[in-house]
């Protein structure tokens, strides 16, 4: 007898895009300044704007803007900084290049650091939620892989998520 | 001259908690000034704010926010200059940090080349006589989170400080943090504001500009709910009328209105927008306990709890899971403490108690237990001068103040001496076992071991 010969509605979708794509969102969710979608770059660099100081390519005037405050403080000492504080100002650095210049990754296994203290993955299985709705999500969309929970909210996603968030 | 005033700063990512403490001829500042640890443009106004200057904002819609903090370390030391300049100046503390001490906190497993940075800027900059950086849960055994369950505070505890950027699990022993155990989860108040901004922007009003705004109507409406799924099928039942949704009245500022909840029977007048929160209520908070909702690969709070708990000496664990205190803004959540107790009780191996502390304000209770250890006689062994540091440098601060790098292992001499202790105590009088009945119901599903 011929072996039964399952439909089964075959996700389009490559597994790594959908990583991909949740380790975008999860790091959307960590920006505290959000820029327009059209302009998406990396978002872990802190922006602030045009009237910081001009910016020009590589070689950015970067100005203190601590030091523009005007406080009508009769104690605030005119002193100057000490270099160390000074470069600390100017130059910013964001997070991962501070962790990489720490070098905790390096250290031995038993010492435990900002990298091994992470909480351990789930036990369970993740609960599909609707992308749309919010209630439970039964099914996944074929073409990007979105939970949605009936056939109304899959109408609202393929006109206008679907796709879109795909890479 | 040892100076009197020691000034206490929990600067924290979102908010920094401010006050002196001004040593025994003088009274303290019980409750500290809280200051937006920020540097925020208002549009409407046309104007910056730096820290606390936002009180003075009339137009909250549209903020950008600048933070000194990035993933819960402070990186960008130009705003925060900006910021702490403000908090010592005439306008909040008015204090002359050259004649001072300081009591400072930093995150959990602060990068070695951040703490640097911040001893140069407290002797360098500030120039303050002498300070003390610590973790806020390692004040936590000085204050009186845990004084409901007896007069002096447990040697063996574990604090669940949950506050803007993550979220920690940190048990001490004996007021030393035991960093091999410490866990952290990658939820908090700003991923929250971040997800309800998403999901709102998608089903009603376009609110990804509006952090200020869709931060207050997450603290106003959401609620972590204790049972997930009978939620989501009260909202699903009845999408309009049910006991979940409410709307929240956006704020008007050319009128000075501020953003609320809509009261039943309130009359709306036409120019009024609202937000329909039903289930973004509590799958918001939901996060906290299950991360992969959103596809974080992490375990919730209670699994973590458990986690980081099994990692302790075996004979020490009761004790911990008889002692869990809560600190941190995004504590806050009505509902939390109830799921975090239903889902922890689960947990916990049957032979112990379970035993949750929360304070009256979960968010200035690591500034009130700093005072105390201020206070403390102890307290100025663990300082470093400026003296010192001018010296040494930052080895100073290195050997001072123990963290995660100097950490002990599992096995170590003093956690034998407390194992010693506590199994005299479990054969004489019952050990700290608060005197009220016992969480845990008789239908306990399943044992543990």
């Amino acid at each position: 007898q011929a072996p039964r010969h399952v439909n089964a509605t075959k996700q389009t979708l490559p597994s790594d895009i959908i990583i991909k794509r949740t380790k975008r969102h999860l790091e959307e969710l960590e920006v505290t300044a959000h820029i327009h979608r059209s302009n998406y770059t990396e978002p872990s660099i802190t922006f602030d704007g045009n009237d910081e100081g001009a910016i020009s390519g590589k070689n950015r005037v970067r100005q203190i803007v601590s030091d523009k405050r005007h406080l009508n403080d009769p104690n605030a000492k005119k002193k100057k900084s000490s270099m160390k504080v000074r470069t600390a100002l100017l130059y910013r650095k964001n997070l991962a290049t501070l962790i990489e210049e720490s070098r905790i990754a390096s250290l031995p296994c038993h010492v435990p650091t900002y990298l091994t203290a992470a909480a351990p993955p789930p036990q369970l299985p993740p609960r599909l939620l609707c992308s749309v709705c919010g209630y439970k999500g039964a099914y996944k969309c074929k073409k990007c892989a979105m939970p949605y929970c009936d056939i109304n909210c899959q109408g609202v996603h393929s006109e206008t998520r679907c796709e879109r968030r795909v890479i | 001259m040892q100076p009197q005033i020691t000034v206490i700063l929990d600067n924290g990512a979102s908010s920094i908690k401010a006050g002196l403490a001004r040593g025994p001829e003088g009274d303290d500042d019980d409750q500290p000034k809280l200051i937006s640890n920020a540097i925020v443009r208002s549009k409407g106004d046309k104007t910056t704010y730096f820290g606390h200057q936002l009180e003075r904002c009339r137009d909250y819609s549209a903020l950008h926010y600048r933070l000194p903090f990035e993933k819960g370390y402070l990186v960008d030391w130009d705003a925060q200059k900006a910021v702490w300049d403000g908090v010592f100046s005439s306008e909040v503390l008015n204090v002359d940090t050259a004649e001072s001490s300081l009591l400072i906190t930093e995150p959990y497993f602060n990068l070695p080349n951040i703490q640097d940075v911040y001893d140069q800027f407290v002797f360098e900059e500030y120039e303050f006589y002498s300070y003390h950086r610590c973790t806020p849960a390692a004040t936590i055994p000085f204050g009186h989170l845990f004084q409901a369950g007896g007069p002096s505070p447990p040697e063996c505890l574990v604090v669940i400080d949950s506050g803007f950027s993550f979220t920690h699990v940190v048990p001490i022993i004996n007021n030393q943090i035991q960093w091999y155990a410490v866990k952290r989860l990658d939820v908090g108040g700003k991923l929250l504001t971040n997800q309800l901004k998403e999901l709102v922007s998608y089903r009603q009003w376009n609110m990804m500009d509006e952090t200020y705004i869709m931060n207050h109507a997450k603290e106003t409406c959401c609620y972590v709910s204790t049972g997930f799924f009978e939620d989501l099928e009260t909202c699903r039942s009845n999408p309009k009328k049910n006991s979940i949704v409410r709307e929240y009245v956006l704020p008007n500022f050319s009128i000075n209105r501020p953003g609320r909840i809509r009261l039943p029977n309130e009359e709306l007048s036409t120019t009024d927008q609202v937000l329909h929160m039903e289930n973004e209520r509590f799958t918001i908070p939901e996060l906290l306990f299950r991360p992969d909702d959103i596809g974080l690969e992490q375990s919730g709070l209670a699994a973590t709890v458990a986690a980081s708990i099994a990692l302790l000496p075996h004979d020490l664990r009761g004790m911990f899971w008889a002692n869990i205190g809560l600190i941190g803004g995004s504590t806050n959540f009505p509902g939390f403490y109830e799921r975090l107790s239903s889902e922890l009780l689960s947990l916990t191996p049957v032979e112990y108690d379970l035993q949750i502390y929360r304070s009256e304000d979960a968010i200035t209770e690591a500034y009130r237990s700093a005072i105390a250890f201020v206070n403390d006689p102890a307290f100025s062994a663990h300082v470093v001068t400026r003296e010192e540091y001018l010296e040494v440098g930052s080895n100073a601060s290195r050997r001072k103040f123990p963290g995660w790098q100097s950490s002990s292992a599992p096995g170590d001499a003093d956690i034998s001496k407390i194992t010693q202790e506590s199994m005299i105590e479990d054969r004489g009088q019952p050990s700290r076992k608060p005197n009220r009945s016992r969480m845990r119901t008789t239908t306990a599903p399943g044992r543990r071991r």
